[in-house]
């Protein structure tokens, strides 16, 4: 049996002798040696292949370990809370889900897509595109903060068909909670909860708080293994000095007029003229900045202070105001307007309705263009200038909010012939709303010019003050008694006789004036005749001011009169907030004295 | 007696088998209690399902190591024939259980079993049954390769159809090692070898899935999410090992990062708690059960016990080096338990049962010897298999 017998091997013979199977066993445990060794050096190499694993490559693996166990988590904090001066949220957080995708562990593109694009803002090819272009992404958002209900249905059919590659994670979303109420005031975020107009954009880093990023342990599948949380800090609130009452009232009352009126947009501001603190501030149109993204720039503007209008004849408290303190005038003297026109520079400028003479008191009274050009020649151009400034005009009142101009006022170096004349009746001046009302409450708070703001408080979450605001008094602008004197003639104007008879208000004498401004045609390079704004500002009670108040209404159809737009306006706006303010009647309806006060 | 080899005297081949037993109900427990906390609420459910398979394996070891197997051989074909039953009732539904894509597991209350393990254990004592009867007529073609290879092709192919690679390899390799010792010719175990190429060129691209995994077993860093995930996974545990590992329990990469930790990957999960120093010692048991096993090969005279106890160190041998080489990324992935380590019931159950049939013998060598071992003083040497049976 054997082909290479080993005849030699003697050992060999007598095995073969004794037992024909012993040879094939022999022969067998021979290759059985070979065998053998061909497993240890199997072996050898296994402990080759794990030293190189273990020890060589130890530095690279224990990285990409390090890599793959540690995870970046970034916690989003609360953004702070607004609240109006009575503690009413204005601007609130409320818990939202987000869709999310993991674009690498999703199996099947086409069906995930045709069942869950409907039931979010982007098409089905564009998802099916998104998601196979990703595909190396881990993470891509689908849809931010959606609706409960289409939340609802995508987790039906997560379920149903275990789409393990979406899911959603909370967060947080900003909400406000009285939609269209300040809105222009307060602003909105974007879906990344920064602040982009209003107060949440001015106070953002104060609301915002800190996002807390920090690395912690995980497992493959995510869930944290020791812990190591650093919670985001949440946001400080912030307290106004808006009124959320009075701010309805004031958005009521200018809806009311921009419908009566056929307005292009209107503002009203209202201020407490003692402290500089805003009650009030509404525009129309307005927007709702829970759904910002869907409204117009136009709409979510806040023209308060963002936008220029030459003032007329509401400036002429201020050339009465210069001209009082310079001295120069006295309440009774006599201004010759029997003309109805002036001529200044080549330029005629006249008076809307015709009066014979006037005294100083009665220009302001009846808002005569050519009273008011008299007493402008009188008092000098660079002394009116000076006032003018004084009052807070061609810079911005410091208010606490994004983009205030500070409107435009020219140097009298740079004036023309005419320019004095056009700037004692209030034009070849741009101011804002704001500006106009500050004026006014200067007077109403005896020469003492404030500084408006908005925000009183800022409060941290656990309830301490951060910073509080005071009011500040930015200069002296007139003298009380001068003060005193300038409201004495705009009460004048409320009463018969006056241009705002229909500010007049049962009760309570309110000091104000009217102002009829023409807007300047850029095409026409002239006024228009159609095109008006018509502005009423004053301050009630007229001898202890409470509140000032602007209203102003751009473009109004079928009147053009402050007296006649803006004056009621006005009226209904403060005897509403007087009765919600439980404001004393002053006097009866035969204006007698019911509640004396020294001054 | 193997030549050239100076093999110390060992005299039992239990302590092996115990240590490494005690390494894998100690890893097991390592790498499943977290995972087991999540999903059962109990950190010991795997433990427990382990440690019975232990004691079930003690017992079939201790049984196992009292037969005369000598009794056992006219019963081969019936233990073929019941294997083969078993191997097809897994594609029989309410018997056979699907898990992953794969009929591998028989319902066998109150646990189930794996009849390509079962397989590979009667793989082995048919070829020993046939090879010592054909003793003579190995080198012919047809007994030397055609019968014993077409009994393993039919296996094979049912196992083929489960799917389970990892049992249809190692017992190919098994096959045809034993039919090279058994005394079949080289060349023809060679152009055997050489036609089981395009086979398994064949098995490895008609399928998109076994395709990738090769290509992912040749740079797994290409695709380090993708398919080369397991095996990237695998270094960094073993990478994150160096001399000492770890720790005991603190592997990080049992926490999802690495699949089948407990199972086929639980070597890396040793190698990341326990080091360099673990991962040699048990290598290094596996070397000493494999020359227990191999000296007791030598010493026997009968060629039945002779091929059967090589057939079974072998088989514990090839499935630890398989597993091995593919944890450490030098083969490709195929699902190949590591005997008496990983958890799984059917493959502990076999290896184990495969260590008392070795037992046995040890223990009638060795009675045939000077001294009675005492642990199995009882049996007499009536059945020691001095004597032959032809």
């Amino acid at each position: 049996m054997m082909r290479r017998k080993n005849t030699g091997n003697t050992e060999m013979r007598k095995l073969w002798d004794e037992d024909p199977v012993k040879i094939p066993l022999q022969k067998s445990k021979k290759r059985g040696l070979v065998l053998v060794t061909i497993v240890f050096f199997c072996f050898a190499v296994i402990l080759f292949r794990l030293v190189d694993l273990m020890v060589v490559d130890h530095e690279k693996l224990s990285e990409r370990a390090a890599q793959q166990y540690m995870r970046e988590k970034t916690l989003t904090p609360q953004r702070g809370v607004i609240w109006d001066r009575k503690m009413k949220e204005m601007a609130a957080n409320i818990e939202t889900e987000s869709l999310y995708a993991m674009p690498s562990k999703v199996e099947d593109t086409r069906s995930l897509t045709r069942d869950i694009a409907p039931l979010i803002k982007v098409s089905s090819k564009r998802l099916n595109r998104t998601l196979l272009k990703k595909k190396n992404k881990d993470f891509i958002w689908l849809e931010r903060k959606m609706d409960l209900d289409n939340v609802r249905k995508i987790n039906v059919l997560k379920e149903k068909n275990n789409y393990k590659a979406i899911g959603f994670l909370s967060e947080s979303k900003r909400f406000y909670p009285k939609n269209k109420i300040a809105s222009h005031l307060i602003g909105f975020t974007n879906i990344d909860n920064k602040g982009i107009s209003g107060l949440e954009l001015q106070y953002d880093t104060y609301l915002r708080g800190e996002i807390s990023n920090f690395s912690v342990g995980t497992d493959a599948r995510g869930n944290r293994l020791f812990n190591e949380v650093r919670e985001p800090v949440s946001g400080n609130n912030l307290l106004l000095t808006i009124d959320e009452r009075i701010q309805y009232i004031v958005e009521r009352e200018l809806a009311d007029a921009m419908k009566t009126w056929k307005a292009e947009a209107a503002v009203a501001i209202m201020m407490n003229p003692a402290t500089g603190e805003i009650l009030a501030m509404a525009n129309r149109p307005n927007y709702d900045p829970n759904s910002a993204g869907r409204s117009k720039v136009s709409e979510r503007r806040n023209r308060a202070l963002t936008d220029l209008f030459e003032p007329g004849s509401t400036l002429k408290t201020v050339l009465a105001a210069a001209a009082l303190e310079e001295g120069i005038v006295r309440l009774n003297d006599e201004y010759d307007v029997s003309k109805g026109y002036i001529v200044v520079g080549g330029k005629r400028i006249r008076d809307l309705h015709k009066n014979d003479i006037l005294t100083f008191q009665e220009v302001v009274q009846r808002s005569s263009n050519v009273g008011a050009v008299q007493i402008g020649m009188e008092l000098g151009g660079k002394k009116y200038y000076e006032y003018i400034r004084k009052f807070g005009f061609g810079e911005k009142s410091g208010i606490d909010f994004p983009g205030e101009i500070k409107g435009i006022l020219r140097n009298p170096r740079d004036w023309s012939g005419t320019s004095l004349a056009a700037l004692s009746i209030g034009q070849e001046i741009g101011v804002t709303p704001l500006q106009i009302l500050r004026a006014y409450a200067a007077i109403a708070n005896g020469g003492k010019l404030m500084k408006p703001y908005i925000v009183s408080d800022i409060i941290s979450p656990a309830g301490q003050i951060i910073k509080s605001v005071a009011p500040e008094v930015v200069r002296q602008v007139v003298s009380e008694k001068t003060a005193e004197k300038v409201t004495d003639i705009l009460k004048t104007v409320v009463e018969e006789g006056g241009t705002a008879t229909k500010a007049y208000i049962q009760g309570n004498l309110v000091a104000g004036k009217t102002g009829t401004a023409q807007i300047f045609d850029n095409q026409k390079k002239r006024y228009s005749r159609e095109r008006h704004i018509s502005s009423f500002v004053g301050f009630v009670p007229a001898d202890d001011p409470r509140l000032a108040l602007i209203v102003v209404i751009y473009e109004p159809k079928g009147g053009s009169y402050g007296g006649v737009v803006a004056a009621p306006v006005f009226k209904n706006i403060i005897e509403h907030t007087f009765a919600y303010m439980n404001v004393p009647m002053e006097r009866d309806e035969n204006q007698i004295i019911l509640v004396s006060r020294s001054r | 007696m193997i030549n050239g080899l100076n093999l110390k005297d060992t005299r039992s081949i239990i302590f092996p088998v115990i240590i490494l037993v005690f390494i894998g109900t100690l890893m097991v427990y390592s790498s499943t209690a977290i995972m087991a906390m999540r999903k059962y609420e109990s950190g010991f459910h795997y433990l427990w399902k382990h440690l019975f398979t232990v004691c079930v394996g003690i017992a079939a070891m201790l049984i196992l190591s009292r037969i005369d197997f000598q009794k056992i051989r006219p019963f081969v074909y019936v233990l073929l024939g019941c294997s083969l039953f078993m191997l097809l009732l897994v594609f029989v539904p309410g018997i056979g259980i699907e898990a992953n894509g794969a009929k591998r597991w028989l319902r066998l209350w109150p646990t189930t079993f794996q009849p390509s393990e079962f397989a590979k254990l009667v793989m082995v004592i048919f070829l020993a049954d046939y090879m010592d009867k054909n003793i003579h007529r190995m080198k012919e073609l047809k007994y030397g390769i055609l019968i014993p290879v077409g009994v393993m092709l039919v296996f094979q192919i049912i196992i083929i159809k489960q799917p389970d690679f990892g049992a249809v390899m190692s017992m190919g390799i098994l096959t045809v090692c034993l039919l090279i010792l058994g005394g079949a010719r080289l060349r023809y175990a060679g152009l055997l070898v050489l036609m089981t190429l395009p086979a398994i060129y064949l098995v490895i691209f008609s399928s998109l899935y076994r395709m990738k995994r090769i290509m992912c077993f040749s740079d797994p860093w290409k695709e380090p999410f993708g398919c080369g995930f397991q095996l990237v996974q695998s270094f960094i545990a073993f990478g994150s090992g160096r001399f000492f590992g770890v720790g005991l329990g603190e592997s990080r990469q049992k926490l999802y990062f690495l699949p089948e930790v407990h199972t086929d990957f639980i070597f890396s999960i040793i190698g990341e708690e326990l080091g360099l120093i673990g991962v040699f010692t048990v290598v290094s048991v596996f070397v000493w059960l494999f020359i227990k096993g191999i000296k007791l090969a030598s010493e026997a005279e009968d060629p039945f016990i002779y091929f059967l106890t090589i057939g079974l160190t072998l088989m514990i041998g090839v499935q630890a080096i398989i597993n091995f080489a593919v944890s450490t990324g030098l083969m490709p992935t195929k699902g190949l338990p590591l005997p008496f380590i990983s958890y799984g019931g059917s493959a502990l159950l076999i290896n184990m049962a495969a260590a008392g049939i070795l037992l046995n013998i040890a223990q009638r060598n060795n009675s045939g010897g000077a001294e009675m071992d005492s642990t199995f003083h009882g049996l007499s040497l009536r059945n020691s298999y001095v004597r032959r049976m032809r």
